[in-house]
């Protein structure tokens, strides 16, 4: 029986006399200064052996580890007839094992230690993630470089994977938010690398060869950037790692060619049956790029629209003041080397789907015609401001988001020149955004929902939908088949 | 996070807690504690570094403090508390009272014919229906809406969010250090002078966000298992409540349920980050120490009372097929519950017995796990199983796989390898937790509001001591027939 040694002290309050003075409204606060300087990418760098570029950072307080390894491939490169291969590979790079180990001897061991070790396929990027306490660095970096350099994908972890991806299939058009999301996409990027959906049938075509090809073609040091943080010593653990990477011979590597051509869909409603008692809804288009000089007044702007939860008109008006909706607003998305979507959202019972997007519609009208109020713009501003040095709370997070800068080939003085360019957003700049990228000429609104009372509507805004615009009924495919049902 | 360093400085009360020999690792936590005069307890973990910090609230108030009637009070009254006060969220607080005042009792009067009465009159709750939309109308000029939740974003408030769960609820924020005393100042005014405006239409959003679970393939089915299962306790209905009492609910409802459970002497403050101990001390003197101490709570006294034989359940909806069963167990602190929860451990993840079985070995199933859910007043152990339907395999086939596992441990008990893992993954998972500081304030936040946070060293220290033997005993004391619900989830009509 071990006791805990516990320790107390108490000693009186007596240094702290100086009184706070005693306010009655939050703004007669007054704050002390706060000084901070966000940290340096450059100071954090490294160049180890074969060209492999890694952000490393000692971060000694907890007796642990954390390494990623980001590889510059993903979905995106996958051709169709092999669809799914990017999330098998998610579940077999570890589970197929290595030359040297099986996945079961991998999974076992580094659960034995206490660890995590986990891989997924992204859509241009794939991540390989380890923790460990750091008396396991050794052992852990071993395995980590083992399944990083010489996976086998063996089949048994094929076909594991494969079972499990195809009871998933079966459940795709369960989940209405999973639908919405996914056909909303297919409208607004057509048929395109990034919309391709796995079937069983292509599925079940591929081999531990296919993987093991596109393993061959993408993994190498040139082709990756590592991200470490925690309880090592730099140096050292860059001796360390630079023992495998002296061993890893670089490859040429062309990627494919990717189309940026995207459709042009016809605005108007586009509909999904599905009996249930909401209607799910996405209002949009396509969107822009972050590397876009525009994107701070964007994201600023979007604030307002729908961007920063209660603050914003969206979620004021439609959560707030109507009751309609748990959650509602707007957002930007972005991918990398591709524009993302701009859409507002909101779930809503189905007799006030038609009010809920009215009244979204309206604030995106709103936006692109009177400027925001000084009160609205103080706010965004000092928003991102004053949450600046929330980028930087986790060592590892920070290391990671400092490799996918330069992996992306963005400026790495992002976060150096972050502030400035928020502070450079003004009322004009966010008009002049708000016309630009919200262009109520080409909305598609995706419903999924039960069309008869979404169609009746409600004493607010009686139907039928095709106020709203042309109505479109989509038929969702059967996901196993990727055939339409009838 | 300085956990290693031990800094004493002369200040507040300091407790160090050293963790004997922990088989992999030497961690020492340490979180400083003060006690204000009304009984609200702060605790602090500084973080030096990035000039954050992260700043939690937790009632001891969730929905197991619910009866029949107002269940999702707990949940909607969180919803409520980011309603204003007299100094937040109104431009004049007499005059918007008196609108607030007029609204509730033409409200009380529907509601009264709606839900007293078996046939209402529908002219009159619809004409006052009318007068309560002229008031919400008239009201508005004096609402400044949102206003704390902005306030707190313009200082770069992130982590902003609030929750509730069966036992406790939560208030978050994460600030810029030089702005701790915002949160001190908009969180002790919301414990002392929580005002329901706008009680109505919040109402309706908490419907939807009802909705929006019963969309999720399989909620539905969950609710009544549970229902089910926890026949007796409070932990019969979920957080969310049923939809029924989420209508009928009243303002009155909701004031009495915050005097009751808002008050210091039932409130924890944690802070982790970049501060000065004493700093937080002072201000937490100053803005939680004018609060007047409520009358203590009383723990929940219902219990479960044993079922005496199987239970069984079959449902129908549009998700995906699983088993799933469920067992009574001893709540949090029982001494069985340190062995169960390693059993869990041992039973589940993708090297576990369940999965290494089902899955790879029999092929007769996707995905197999276990968890056990000790909660604070009765606990449940839940085995959760996803058929291979390609290969024809139904859920309710699935059960005689469960049963042969678990009598296997009944017999054979686990191998020492086997426990040992268990026991690494939970031990360094505990330290994982410290690199994060609001899952660190979580933990510690929770914990503290039930046996103490001292208790999850205490949990870690126990955990150690677990045997293969402490394993076959309470596999045999609690995997049995009369004790068990079985559920069998299928693909089919109904929602």
């Amino acid at each position: 029986m071990k006791r805990l040694a516990i320790l107390v002290l108490l000693l009186v309050l007596s240094s702290f006399s100086l009184a706070i003075a005693q306010v009655s409204k939050p703004e007669e606060l007054k704050f002390p200064p706060l000084k901070f300087e966000p940290p340096n990418p450059a100071s954090f760098r490294v160049v180890l052996a074969n060209g492999l570029r890694a952000y490393i950072r000692e971060e000694r307080a907890l007796p642990m580890v954390n390494i990623t390894a980001i590889i510059n491939t993903g979905k995106l490169y996958v051709p169709k007839e092999k669809a799914g291969l990017g999330d098998l590979m998610s579940e077999c790079l570890i589970k197929g094992g290595t030359r040297t180990r099986t996945g079961q001897q991998i999974e076992e061991r580094i659960d034995f230690l206490g660890g995590t070790l986990n891989f997924s396929v992204g859509e241009r990027t794939s991540t390989l993630s380890m923790s460990v306490l750091s008396k396991d660095l050794d052992e852990g970096l071993d395995i980590f470089f083992d399944v990083l350099m010489n996976p086998e994908f063996r089949e048994d972890s094929l076909k594991l994977a494969r079972g499990r991806m195809i009871e998933q299939m079966r459940s795709a058009n369960d989940n209405p938010s999973q639908v919405l999301n996914r056909e909303f996409q297919k409208v607004l990027y057509g048929e395109h690398p990034l919309t391709i959906q796995a079937t069983r049938a292509t599925v079940e075509s591929l081999t531990p060869a296919d993987l093991k090809s596109f393993h061959g073609k993408y993994f190498f040091p040139k082709n990756i950037i590592l991200a470490a943080a925690g309880d090592f010593s730099r140096e050292q653990l860059k001796n360390k790692i630079n023992k495998y990477a002296t061993k890893w011979a670089n490859k040429s590597l062309s990627f494919p060619a990717v189309g940026k051509k995207f459709p042009e869909p016809e605005p108007g409603v586009y509909f999904i049956q599905k009996k249930i008692n909401q209607g799910y809804v996405s209002v949009g288009h396509l969107g822009i790029e972050d590397t876009n000089p525009d994107y701070f007044a964007v994201q600023v702007m979007n604030f307002i629209l729908g961007g920063g939860s209660f603050t914003s008109r969206i979620t004021s008006k439609v959560r707030s003041d109507e009751g309609l909706a748990y959650n509602t607003g707007s957002r930007f998305t972005y991918r990398w080397g591709f524009p993302g979507t701009f859409s507002g959202y909101v779930q809503t019972k189905s007799e006030t789907v038609g009010y809920a997007i009215s009244l979204i519609l309206k604030e995106f009208d709103r936006i692109r015609k009177e400027p925001v109020s000084e009160a609205e713009m103080e706010t965004a501003i000092n928003y991102y401001l004053e949450s600046f040095a929330d980028f930087f709370q986790s060592p590892i997070n920070t290391m990671v988001n400092f490799a996918n800068l330069e992996l992306q080939g963005k400026p790495m003085n992002y976060y150096a020149t972050y502030l400035d360019k928020v502070k450079a957003v003004n009322k004009d700049k966010v008009l002049e955004v708000a016309r630009k990228y919200i262009q109520p000429d080409k909305m598609v609104i995706m419903i999924v929902g039960d069309f008869e009372p979404c169609n009746k509507g409600s004493d607010k805004f009686p139907g039928p939908v095709d106020k709203l615009g042309k109505v479109h009924r989509l038929k969702l495919l059967d996901p196993l088949t990727g055939q339409l049902v009838e | 996070m300085n956990l290693r360093k031990v800094a004493l400085l002369g200040l507040g009360c300091f407790l160090l807690l050293a963790l004997g020999s922990m088989a992999i690792a030497q961690v020492k936590l340490e979180v400083k504690e003060h006690v204000l005069a009304n009984g609200m307890k702060i605790l602090m973990i500084p973080k030096p570094g990035v000039p954050r910090v992260v700043c939690h609230i937790y009632y001891k108030v969730g929905s197991i403090n619910e009866r029949p009637g107002i269940t999702g009070i707990a949940h909607l009254h969180e919803h409520m508390m980011f309603k204003g006060t007299r100094m937040m969220g109104v431009t004049d607080f007499e005059a918007d009272a008196a609108i607030d005042r007029q609204i509730d009792e033409l409200m009380e009067k529907i509601y009264r014919e709606k839900y007293w009465k078996q046939n209402g009159d529908q002219q009159k709750i619809a004409d006052w229906q009318k007068q309560v939309e002229e008031l919400v109308k008239a009201q508005k000029k004096y609402i400044i809406k949102d206003h704390l939740w902005e306030t707190y974003m313009k200082n770069g408030g992130t982590g902003l969010n609030a929750s509730t769960s069966d036992e406790v609820t939560g208030y978050y924020v994460t600030l810029p250090s030089n702005k701790v005393e915002l949160q001190m100042l908009l969180e002790s005014d919301r414990m002392m002078n929580a005002y329901f405006r706008e009680f109505y239409s919040e109402k309706d959003v908490v419907m939807e966000e009802r909705r929006l679970s019963e969309n999720n393939p399989g909620f539905l089915f969950n609710e009544q298992v549970r229902a089910a299962f926890y026949v007796g306790s409070p932990y019969h209905w979920q957080v969310i409540g049923w939809m029924d009492d989420l209508r009928r609910i009243t303002k009155k409802d909701m004031i009495e349920f915050n005097r009751k459970y808002y008050i210091p002497n039932n409130a924890v403050a944690v802070y982790v980050g970049d501060f000065k101990p004493e700093e937080i001390i002072q201000m937490a003197e100053k803005y939680f120490g004018r609060i007047p101490r409520g009358e203590d709570v009383e723990p929940i006294r219902t219990s479960v009372p044993p079922q005496y034989s199987e239970k069984r359940m079959y449902g129908q909806g549009p998700g995906m097929p699983n088993l799933q069963m469920w067992f009574h167990i001893p709540p949090d602190g029982h001494p069985d519950v340190t062995a169960l929860n390693v059993l869990s451990g041992i039973l589940s993840g993708e090297t576990g017995r369940l999965t290494r079985v089902l899955v790879q070995e029999k092929d007769v199933a996707v995905r197999a796990m276990a968890m056990a859910r000790p909660q604070w007043y009765v606990g449940a152990f839940t085995f959760n199983v996803v058929p291979k339907m390609q290969k024809g395999i139904k859920p309710e086939d699935l059960e005689k796989y469960v049963w042969e596992e678990i009598e296997k441990i009944k017999k054979d008990g686990v191998t020492a390898e086997e426990l040992q893992k268990a026991k690494n993954r939970t031990e360094a998972s505990f330290i994982r937790g410290l690199e994060s500081p609001m899952f660190l304030a979580m933990r510690i936040g929770r914990a503290e509001l039930n046996r103490g946070w001292r208790a999850l060293l205490i949990d870690l220290e126990d955990l150690k001591k677990v045997t293969a033997d402490d394993i076959k005993k309470v596999a045999a004391r609690y995997f049995v027939k009369e004790n068990c619900l079985v559920a069998v989830y299928t693909r089919g009509q109904g929602r």
